[in-house]
């Protein structure tokens, strides 16, 4: 009786997966990756599931990201720290291919 | 199908879709205030159906994500400051961030007066205001309103109470 919802929903989830796995850039995928999150939680209420949309919401609006984005820091400190005892030029271009 | 439904199906199909699409493409400060609109959208959509289901459980949803969206929003911000700044100041968004506020009022008020006055209009009241608020200041300090939190600012929880105070 819902259909259109439940169409909806899962057209939803399913672009913003394929979003996800497109789009190449950890932090623009952590931004993309909340969406989705937010998209799962909306199917989980539509299907009915709304404590398995509590929990998926608590987990991926918040958690998830802080924890890509922390991890992205991380590995993005320690790789400037290895390439900067080598040369400093190399250093900046790191930064502005990271940043494209 | 109920018209409640209805409502919620386009304003996910419209609202989502675009911000999706905000999020996957263009500037990195366009995807985050694009992230930020998207728990906008859906907050007033769960509770839309709420109503349709006829189960006012399913507020709760709604009401965690009124809490959590701006959350994650404000960790994006925090940590994503250097680059926010660099990519232009252009503090776009405010049209659609302003649209997207008064669209959640506008559910809440109505979903308010169909319920009457009872413990759940409170709960709906409590989640409109949260929403609201939750939204402007997430977009507030995406833009860089409340001084673009420098390496040496304080912790997340800092940089909340600073703006919860400011806002």
């Amino acid at each position: 009786m819902d259909d259109p919802l439940i169409v909806v929903t899962l057209l939803l989830v399913a672009a913003a997966a394929t979003a996800a796995v497109a789009v190449r850039d950890p932090v623009r995928q952590a931004l993309v990756l909340s969406v989705l999150g937010l998209c799962l939680a909306v199917l989980f209420t539509v299907l009915q599931a709304p404590d398995v949309g509590l929990s998926q919401l608590a987990v991926g609006s918040a958690l998830t990201p802080l924890l890509l984005m922390l991890a992205v820091r991380r590995v993005g400190r320690r790789a400037k720290g290895t390439t900067g005892t080598t040369g400093t030029t190399g250093t900046g271009d790191g930064e502005r291919e990271k940043a494209r | 199908m109920n018209g409640w439904t209805t409502t919620a199906t386009v304003a996910l199909a419209g609202g989502l879709g675009a911000t999706l699409w905000g999020a996957a493409t263009g500037p990195l400060h366009r995807r985050a205030v694009a992230q930020n609109l998207a728990s906008a959208v859906t907050a007033p959509a769960l509770l839309l159906l709420a109503q349709g289901y006829g189960r006012p459980a399913y507020v709760d949803l709604a009401l965690v994500l009124a809490l959590l969206g701006p959350v994650g929003t404000l960790v994006f911000a925090r940590l994503l400051a250097g680059e926010l700044a660099d990519g232009g100041q252009s503090p776009g968004g405010r049209g659609p961030t302003l649209a997207v506020a008064a669209y959640g009022a506008l559910v809440v008020v109505v979903l308010c007066a169909v319920t009457g006055p009872s413990r759940a209009m409170v709960k709906l009241l409590v989640v409109g205001v949260l929403l609201v608020a939750g939204n402007l200041i997430a977009s507030k300090a995406l833009s860089g309103g409340f001084g673009t939190a420098g390496a040496s600012a304080g912790k997340n929880a800092g940089q909340e109470r600073e703006s919860n105070g400011r806002g």
